[in-house]
């Protein structure tokens, strides 16, 4: 728990109280009953550090923080989402879908970049070229912060 | 009004018809747009799901941009929004943070120092531009038409750690009643589209989708509106695959904002526009009613 806890988004799970107002909440809960944000919580909170890492679940939440401005305690249930996926990413585990964007970052200073038949578009309609990305910059940053490694792109 | 226009990755990669709009109504708005060209993305939660200190130190690298202009941001994206204004508030509120972020900033050139704010679209419109002046605006108001208002969850949440008092979803609501269009109430309105995990887990957000799109039909909308480019998709394109898989079909048109107070405004929609909706929105575009 505390490793999660120490991570500038985790603190919040030292104030579960495990209610469970979160997975009511949750509108993936709704379709999923799987996803229950309350229990991975309680995984954590109960220290099954492999099992909170390798279960997929909180690669389920759709960041709306419906939870995290309905917790009775402040706990920002939605925010420790993000610290468990950092230090699952450092366990390299890493959905695909993230991973090509990470890695479009890292290329091209954006995550998403204009296709073909949208770059004839913008030229024909009067918008012009995108507007630039000074990539370089971005490389610079995202090297000091080691997320070419993280991504499995760094040297 | 002068601002920086931070444009983002995806709409001027996949919806340039959003910005078309946003760039032609913005003169008569009196708000002028001042491009961030080397602007990098805004590090949304897929960039955020990888590291907590690429997230600050790339959104704060945009900050400073706009410091240095000497401007405030302004957006058309909730993810954006969300991204730089977290940032912007975390980086004034932690003199810690903000020193490691620097140290790493100083790598580029920059230092962030707490300049600028962050708008999006509707918040600019509302608390900027004024109510009166977009409904002076107006010359042919959509008479009564009934609109689902798709807020998108990061005009307004968390609530508690970066929105704050924000106006938001109320503001938005006002602004569609602007163009004569009627904002109805329906069940879960500010809940997600299900777009944060297109590409991730594509049948979990098509079923998210789907609930809202119950709602909004139960409710008797006959268009969508929305302010975000990822709801814009979740919700047309959305449409068009839960049709697929499933043979339901809701055809309710999708607009955003800018699109429809361009078409009250009295200005048309060109065919390339009209073409990137995929939810046909012909049926829409005459029903604005000269006054």
């Amino acid at each position: 728990m505390h490793e999660v806890a120490n991570t500038p988004r985790g603190r919040g799970v030292l104030a579960c109280i495990q209610c469970g107002r979160c997975t009511s909440s949750c509108p993936v809960s709704r379709v999923v009953p799987e996803h229950n944000p309350r229990k991975l919580m309680e995984m954590i909170i109960l220290g099954l550090r492999s099992d909170v890492l390798g279960t997929e679940l909180p690669w389920y939440c759709l960041s709306c923080f419906t939870c995290l401005d309905r917790c009775p305690q402040l706990g920002d249930v939605g925010e420790a989402t993000f610290a468990i996926r950092n230090l699952a990413v450092r366990q390299g585990r890493i959905p695909e879908g993230i991973l090509v964007q990470a890695r479009s970052l890292l290329e091209n200073g954006r995550v998403v970049i204009p296709s073909r038949m949208h770059s004839i578009q913008r030229e024909e309609h009067g918008l012009g070229k995108a507007p630039t990305v000074d990539v370089e910059a971005v490389k610079k940053i995202l090297k000091r912060t080691s997320f070419d490694r993280l991504v499995g792109k760094g040297s | 009004m002068k601002y920086a226009f931070f444009l983002g990755c995806l709409i001027p990669a996949r919806e340039p018809q959003y910005e078309n709009s946003v760039r032609k109504i913005a003169p008569e708005l009196g708000i002028e747009l001042v491009e961030m060209e080397g602007a990098n993305c805004c590090a949304p939660f897929s960039i955020q799901s990888v590291d907590y200190t690429s997230w600050l130190a790339l959104a704060a690298r945009n900050l400073c941009m706009a410091e240095q202009m000497g401007l405030n941001i302004l957006t058309l994206c909730n993810d954006c929004y969300e991204s730089l204004l977290a940032t912007n508030t975390l980086l004034k509120g932690n003199q810690e943070l903000r020193d490691g972020v620097n140290a790493i900033l100083a790598d580029v050139g920059m230092e962030f120092k707490g300049k600028t704010d962050v708008k999006i679209f509707s918040d600019a419109l509302y608390e900027d531009v004024g109510l009166k002046r977009v409904k002076d605006a107006v010359k042919r108001p959509f008479n009564g038409l009934r609109v689902a208002v798709q807020p998108g969850c990061h005009l307004t949440k968390p609530k508690r750690i970066h929105f704050g008092e924000r106006t938001g979803v109320s503001a938005l609501d006002e602004l569609v009643q602007a163009t004569g269009a009627v904002s109805i109430p329906y069940e879960r309105k500010e809940a997600c589209c299900g777009g944060p995990l297109r590409g991730i887990k594509d049948d979990v957000a098509l079923s998210v989708a789907k609930q809202k799109l119950d709602s909004m039909k139960n409710a008797g909308a006959k268009g969508i509106v929305t302010v975000c480019p990822f709801c814009f998709i979740e919700m047309d394109m959305g449409q068009i695959e839960i049709k697929r898989h499933s043979n339901e079909e809701y055809s309710l048109p999708v607009l955003s904002y800018a699109e429809l107070l361009r078409l009250a405004m009295g200005m048309k929609l060109e065919d390339w526009e009209i073409r990137a909706h995929r939810v046909p929105i012909t049926g829409l575009l005459d029903m604005a009613e000269a006054k």
